[in-house]
């Protein structure tokens, strides 16, 4: 960076990979990719791609884990050893084990616990790529990986990063602008129908107006984050008339006789 | 119309009659599951697609023996916790891995489920499907089971925890039956495409 001019968002008013201040990367999201799993989900998010997988409700271990009152969230944040530049030791980390606790408070804040008691719900998550925002796409991808499980919840949970770069407030930030000077990084997820936070952590210096502005187009863009969950949810059940499937199966099989013949 | 709904969508801003899967927020009704909801009905309800099973009372279950123990045997009914049947109330003995059915008689807060009227089945086979989906495999009145008896010749019992117990006749032709069901559940006309897949296979 130090060679190039310098990078100024409010004069040049574009990002450096060409987006708008207030455009998210590029997201793709599968549902039931797993099939041990009782529910699952893979997400692309710009250059980020998370695996999540979801396991019970069941017996929790150790029992001393276990809550007479309400299931217990387990997510465990795991990154691959390849997927940072430079190779990450596999084994868990600080940063690993902070990201878990605040994922796991995130969806057991949407999650019917009550409903499950003495039983723990595992949520495992995978980074296999990453660059910027690894933890918001956990959390958008769990949440899917939740709804597909059919566990009972609230609401889904969606998820954007937010803050400052380079002079300018923007959403959703890569690598890029997380390096800048002036880089302000603010995950943020919330509980699209009651705009309750869920989750939101803050590294560095913002003016209130500065935040009240920033949190608006937070808000905004993780409502686009939910219609992307929803359709990716909906988008493997089409509804119609099961004898369509049969009348499918009948005309394969001529196709595959003729190619035999 | 039938739709499909993602937990936390709107159902509808009236009130309603509640059925099942739903809650109220603010005087609104939400989904709280994965499902398909019908917004012409009357009752505000939820038919689940995904999930397990959590037992309830007066369901039958088929459970499958995985303890032994000197008062009596440890049973798995594909729930989140194991049930217990005391050797009292058996009237033969049991082995590990062997196939019972039972109903539920009671659950307690924990959701652990006390059986009753267990019957040990000789021999035959479970097929395992996703709980929340095997209504449909009895349908309306038991339409769909008997489409499956008569077109397979199997001796069929369905268990409201996702398991299905065959004995005797075409299993293999059973299965691909019931993995069908399982896999178009949702979708209408069933029974018809059945009864169609039964007679084409035959």
């Amino acid at each position: 960076m130090k060679n190039e001019k310098k990078v100024d968002y409010k004069k040049d008013k574009k990002r450096l990979d060409g987006r708008k201040m207030d455009e998210l990367r590029p997201i793709k999201i599968d549902v039931g990719v797993i099939p041990n799993a009782d529910g699952s989900a893979y997400l692309e998010w710009g250059q980020n791609k998370v695996y999540a997988a979801v396991y019970g409700p069941r017996e929790a271990l150790p029992k001393h884990s276990a809550d007479p009152l309400k299931a217990v969230v387990k997510v465990e944040y795991r990154m691959t050893s390849f997927s940072v530049p430079q190779r990450k030791r596999p084994g868990p980390n600080r940063r690993d084990q902070e990201i878990s606790k605040v994922l796991g408070e995130a969806l057991a804040k949407t999650i019917f616990v009550e409903q499950f008691p003495n039983t723990e719900i595992g949520v495992y998550v995978e980074v296999v790529d990453s660059n910027a925002g690894s933890r918001v796409a956990c959390l958008t991808a769990a949440s899917c990986a939740l709804a597909d499980a059919g566990i009972p919840m609230r609401d889904m949970v969606s998820a954007t990063g937010i803050g400052k770069a380079f002079n300018e407030l923007v959403v959703d930030l890569n690598k890029d602008e997380e390096d800048a000077p002036d880089a302000v990084d603010i995950p943020i997820g919330i509980l699209p129908n009651s705009e309750e936070i869920v989750l939101l952590q803050l590294d560095g210096l913002l003016t209130i107006k500065e935040w009240e502005q920033v949190s608006k187009m937070g808000v905004k863009s993780c409502k686009n984050v939910y219609e992307i969950q929803k359709q990716a949810l909906k988008k493997k059940f089409e509804l119609g008339d099961a004898g369509k499937k049969i009348v499918e199966l009948k005309e394969d099989k001529t196709v595959k006789k003729k190619v035999k013949k | 119309m039938k739709q499909v709904v993602i937990p936390g969508e709107l159902l509808s801003e009236e009130r309603k009659k509640l059925g099942t899967n739903v809650y109220v927020f603010d005087g609104k009704i939400y989904s709280r599951v994965l499902g398909i909801t019908d917004n012409e009905k009357e009752m505000a309800e939820v038919v689940a697609l995904q999930g397990m099973y959590i037992p309830k009372r007066e369901d039958t279950v088929v459970g499958i023996v995985n303890r032994v123990v000197f008062a009596g045997y440890g049973i798995d009914i594909n729930s989140f916790a194991d049930s217990f049947i005391p050797k009292k109330i058996m009237r033969n003995e049991l082995k590990l891995g062997d196939i019972i059915i039972a109903k539920v008689e009671n659950v307690n807060e924990l959701k652990e489920a006390d059986l009753s009227f267990p019957r040990k089945m000789g021999g035959g086979e479970v097929i395992e499907i996703i709980p929340v989906r095997s209504p449909r495999l009895i349908g309306k009145n038991g339409s769909m089971l008997d489409v499956l008896t008569n077109g397979t010749s199997c001796e069929i019992f369905i268990g409201k925890n996702g398991r299905v117990w065959a004995r005797d006749g075409n299993i293999t032709l059973l299965k691909k039956a019931v993995q069908f069901i399982e896999e178009n559940s949702y979708k209408d006309n069933l029974t018809n495409a059945v009864e169609e897949l039964l007679k084409e296979k035959k």
